[in-house]
């Protein structure tokens, strides 16, 4: 099946799914809607914000934002959903990402660099490559400083989980909140490099990105993936039992979402879109997954949702230009928080909506299924 | 609203056909009341100056008074009165060549800027009247080689129509006719009289008297002719048609001639019709110690006029509704019911405040501004005490949730507080910078006033008597208040008031005077994007007729990528009517392209 057959299958589906109406030509937030309400622009601070995380009661979320005085980096916040207070959860200097509540505690963790000495200098270079007027495609320069971090909310100390040079990030707990996966280069920091490996090194070091397992305390480290290429973005189902990750080829021009066991065993593709799709995770319902693709477009990211399986074809979710990626459900499986650049400009702002997954049960129960692979 | 500059051009094509979903609540609205009194048949359309307009103004006071809002300091009454022009008319040019007078509106019209004056001199023709300052790099001058001391000159309105693109661009810059009388005038010449070209648009008409605020004539008497007009000053010599074909291949270098024979006598005649009108504005005292140190004034305010029954030239009413009341429920008895809510939230609230909130109602401002000029140019409460300016203006039509709130680049500090205050709130923000709005904003952020201004977004009845109370969607408008009672309760007890920033204006705007043709768009104001998304099109029109639709977005026509509304103004500036032209355009996130043939703007 050719991707442009398997795009108009997914709008036929998502219209049909619309229980009596016939629209012939719908605008993009019409067809949106049919899975998405209330859809809104939930951060405005700050020049650029994304990787919204719920915490386990639904009340707060936890990202990253370029919005700290003197620091063009990214740095964390938690919102408060019902007041809108907003907090810094990391120190405000060096760079971070990827933040996650841990269930059953008052911790969230990070990957941060802030104890790189050189932190303020590299906040001041950037600052003033900012102030030039240059620009520069985004990238994302997997500094092998990143180390992950737990912040305790009650006693605002961090303790460092990891200590292996690499880049150490994109982490999250387990649902029981004792175990951490993650994503790390320090495979290409640990040995002898080739000098073919070298040069891969200097030119895209994602490349030696592996997933890895350990406790809540950062001890009983173990990898999960042995594959060339960048393996990142995992995330535990709901029930602990899997791993939901996204995986992109040895030249890092397509990925795909995959699932396997806590021990890297039982490794399923569940997406095929010979295009870029990640960022998976999976609905609380434990039926489905959303991820982002830009298989309609090299800068068009929309978000997707499929069965956990790969059984049918993914369905189409967004339809909007430019960005829109990283969807996470609420735990209640109600909302999703998700980042997009709809709101305007190139950057992207943090959007929630209200979800119906009734609708998108059907819109997948609808959906084509796929050749056996 | 007011129509200005780029939203004046877009605004006379604005036309949709969806009607929005309303939201049928009626109960406990609070602003539904005020909205329906605002926009009834009693108050005909609160045009400035006139009786609705103070039957307006009255009910604004009592509602003050009703909710404890005093006089301003010094005061004894809520009403502040300014002076204004509300019209203009022509009172009975005239002009004799060789004996023979034309008296007819449609012969000769004086310009609304024109000088009255009787005035008799020799005739010479100055090509189009140009003048393109040096630092445009294009050498430009009708009177290089002409002399018109004492002379009546006769230019051709618009621009050279054959002029490469670049050029035409420039061009269109200098062609306003308050330009070319000014051009006219320093060179000494007695009058300026204008002819439509037969190869121009609207060949042989002559230029409708636009309304025109100015409260005094420009310094020269200024008037258009007709064709036939212009045929009889052209009689004994080159043609006027032949005279025009050679301008318009763009030589400056063509230079003009004196209209060998041709003496004109010409009587100019405007009518100005002055009158005043009331802002209304009144205070809440501040409920905590006030801070001396930290500006003790915050400002919310709207609009209260509108445009009566349409006669002033901003209306946009089809033949069949003209001359109707124009209710101007969304705009603007929306955002002064709002205000009013808002006022009597934080009336009735027993949480602190340390900054009076003045509560403003503006008259006049569909027709330039005029009310909210007044008062910030001479601010009863010296601007540097006033903390914040928050503007409504058309708040009432919301759609899809979509909340826009402009001039967010007056001060950093909004976008903290609107990410605080819209978490509960809900909207699907969206934020533009720019302060140079066609509202009551504009003036506050030029005298260095940090600012917000709330908008719902433009529709189809948009200065059309069909702006009425029952299409007002008031559970968001109500919503809106909510919102807006916070963040203004908020800066209104805040320790530090926000940083004012200054906002410059975008460089490349385009002008309403270059634009001479239509495309039958409707943009999207309320939405970003990269290049124009369009909010629909005029059906039957150039862009309906080319496929364009609502939701798409125009990234390039004729060659001209387009970023912005503005990109996009600039664009046709250099389109020609009749003149299909390459447009690229996306469609749920799909890159197309039709043909589209602009028409003729009147």
């Amino acid at each position: 099946m050719t991707s442009l057959v398997q795009g108009a299958l997914a709008a036929a589906v998502l219209g049909s799914a619309a229980a009596g109406t016939q629209a012939p030509v719908t605008s993009g937030v019409e067809r949106e809607s049919d899975v998405l309400s209330r859809v809104r622009r939930l951060t405005i601070e700050g020049r650029r914000a994304g990787e919204g995380y719920w915490s386990p009661d639904g009340q707060r979320l936890v990202f990253q934002s370029e919005r700290e005085p003197g620091n063009p980096f990214y740095q964390i916040y938690a919102l408060d959903l019902a007041s809108g207070d907003t907090v810094r959860i990391s120190p405000g200097y060096g760079k971070t990402t990827c933040s996650f509540f841990r269930p059953g505690s008052d911790q969230i963790l990070f990957a941060s660099t802030h104890h790189d000495p050189r932190s303020k200098t590299l906040q001041q270079e950037e600052t003033e490559f900012r102030a030039s007027g240059k620009e520069r495609r985004y990238a994302w320069d997997y500094d092998p400083e990143f180390e992950i971090y737990a912040f305790s909310e009650k006693s605002g100390q961090y303790t460092r989980l990891t200590r292996a040079r690499g880049y150490d990030a994109e982490g999250s707990y387990s649902p029981d909140g004792q175990w951490i996966v993650f994503s790390s280069t320090r495979d290409a920091y640990s040995r002898a490099l080739t000098p073919a490996e070298q040069l891969q090194l200097e030119v895209d070091p994602s490349y030696f990105a592996e997933i890895y397992l350990m406790r809540a305390d950062g001890s009983d480290e173990r990898r999960l993936t042995r594959v060339p290429g960048y393996d990142g973005g995992p995330f535990f189902s709901p029930d602990g039992t899997r791993v939901v990750w996204r995986r992109f080829d040895e030249k890092g021009l397509i990925a795909d979402v995959w699932t396997m066991e806590l021990d890297g065993s039982d490794a399923r593709q569940v997406t095929d879109f010979g295009a870029m799709s990640w960022a998976p995770f999976i609905h609380p319902s434990g039926e489905y997954l959303l991820f982002a693709s830009n298989k309609l477009g090299f800068e068009n990211f929309e978000l997707f949702m499929v069965d956990v399986e790969g059984r049918k074809e993914p369905v189409r979710i967004t339809y909007s230009d430019g960005f829109d990626g990283l969807p996470v459900p609420s735990p209640d499986g109600r909302r999703i928080a998700w980042t997009s650049s709809r709101g305007g400009g190139r950057e992207g702002q943090i959007f929630l909506a209200d979800w119906n997954h009734e609708r998108a049960l059907a819109a997948l129960r609808a959906a084509p299924g796929v050749r056996p692979r | 609203m007011r129509q200005g500059t780029t939203r004046a051009f877009v605004g006379a094509l604005l036309l949709i056909s969806a009607a929005p979903s309303l939201a049928q609540t009626a109960a406990g609205s609070r602003t539904r009341a005020h909205v329906e009194f605002l926009a009834s048949d009693q108050l005909e359309g609160r045009e400035a100056g006139s009786s609705g307009e103070r039957l307006a103004a009255d009910y604004l006071a009592t509602q003050l008074t009703r909710m404890g809002a005093r006089p301003l300091p010094g005061r004894t009454d809520m009403f502040l009165p300014f002076e204004f022009t509300a019209g203009s008319r022509d009172g009975g040019s005239r002009l004799t060549i060789a004996g023979r007078t034309f008296t007819a509106r449609t012969e000769v019209q004086a310009l609304s800027f024109s000088d009255d004056a009787d005035v008799t001199g020799p005739a010479v023709f100055a090509g189009y009247g140009l003048v393109v300052p040096e630092s445009q790099n294009v050498a430009y001058d009708s009177y290089a080689t002409l002399d018109v001391t004492d002379k009546i000159v006769v230019v051709l309105r618009y621009f050279p129509e054959d002029a490469d693109e670049k050029t035409r661009a420039i061009l269109a810059r200098y062609s306003d006719l308050r330009y070319k009388a000014m051009a006219a005038r320093q060179r000494g010449a007695r009058a300026l009289l204008v002819v439509t070209g037969p190869r121009s648009p609207n060949a042989g008409q002559v230029v409708p008297m636009t309304f025109d605020t100015a409260l005094a004539g420009s310094g020269i008497p200024a008037a258009s002719v007709s064709g036939a007009v212009a045929d009889a000053l052209f009689a004994s010599g080159k043609p006027l048609r032949d005279a025009q074909q050679e301008l318009d291949s763009g030589n400056p270098h063509m230079a003009g001639f004196a209209l060998s024979g041709v003496t004109i006598t010409l009587r100019t005649s405007v009518v100005r019709e002055r009158h005043t009108a009331r802002n209304v504005v009144a205070y809440l005292p501040a409920t905590a110690p006030v801070s001396a140190a930290s500006k003790p004034w915050i400002v919310v305010g709207a609009h209260y006029d509108h445009l009566g029954r349409g006669d002033r030239g901003n209306s946009l009413a089809s033949k069949e509704e003209a001359g109707g009341i124009h209710y101007g429920a969304d705009d603007n008895a929306s955002g002064t019911a709002a205000v009013l809510a808002i006022a009597g939230t934080l009336a009735e609230s027993p949480q602190p405040r340390r900054r009076h909130l003045l509560v403003a109602f503006w008259s006049a401002e569909e027709i330039g501004l005029i009310g909210s000029n007044a008062f910030a140019t001479k601010p009863p409460v010296p601007a540097d005490q006033i903390a914040a300016y928050f503007n409504f203006d058309m708040v009432g039509r919301m759609q899809n949730n979509r909340l826009v709130v402009q001039a967010t680049g007056t001060s950093p500090a909004w976008a903290r507080l609107l990410e605080r205050v819209n978490v509960a709130a809900g909207f699907d923000l969206v934020t533009q910078a720019d302060p140079y709005q066609p509202t009551d904003v504009t003036n506050f952020h030029a005298a260095g006033i940090a600012s917000l201004a709330f908008f719902t977004g433009s529709h189809s009845d948009y200065h059309k008597p069909s702006d009425t109370a029952t299409k007002i969607n008031y559970e968001d408008l109500d919503r809106v208040v909510a919102m807006a009672a916070t963040l203004v309760r908020a800066v209104g007890n805040g320790d530090e008031p926000p940083v004012f920033t200054k906002v410059d204006q975008p460089a490349t705007r385009g002008t309403i005077a270059g634009v001479r043709v239509t495309t039958g768009t409707i943009p999207d104001y309320a939405t970003e994007v990269k290049g124009l998304l369009l909010a629909g099109v005029v059906a039957g029109g150039p862009a309906d007729q080319a496929g364009l639709t609502k939701g798409d977005v125009i990234v390039e026509i004729a060659d001209k990528t387009i970023a912005n509304i503005y990109d996009y103004t600039y664009a046709l500036e250099l389109l020609r009517a009749n003149q299909p032209v390459r447009v690229v355009y996306t469609r749920n996130g799909e890159r197309r392209d039709t043909e589209l043939t602009p028409i003729a703007r009147q």
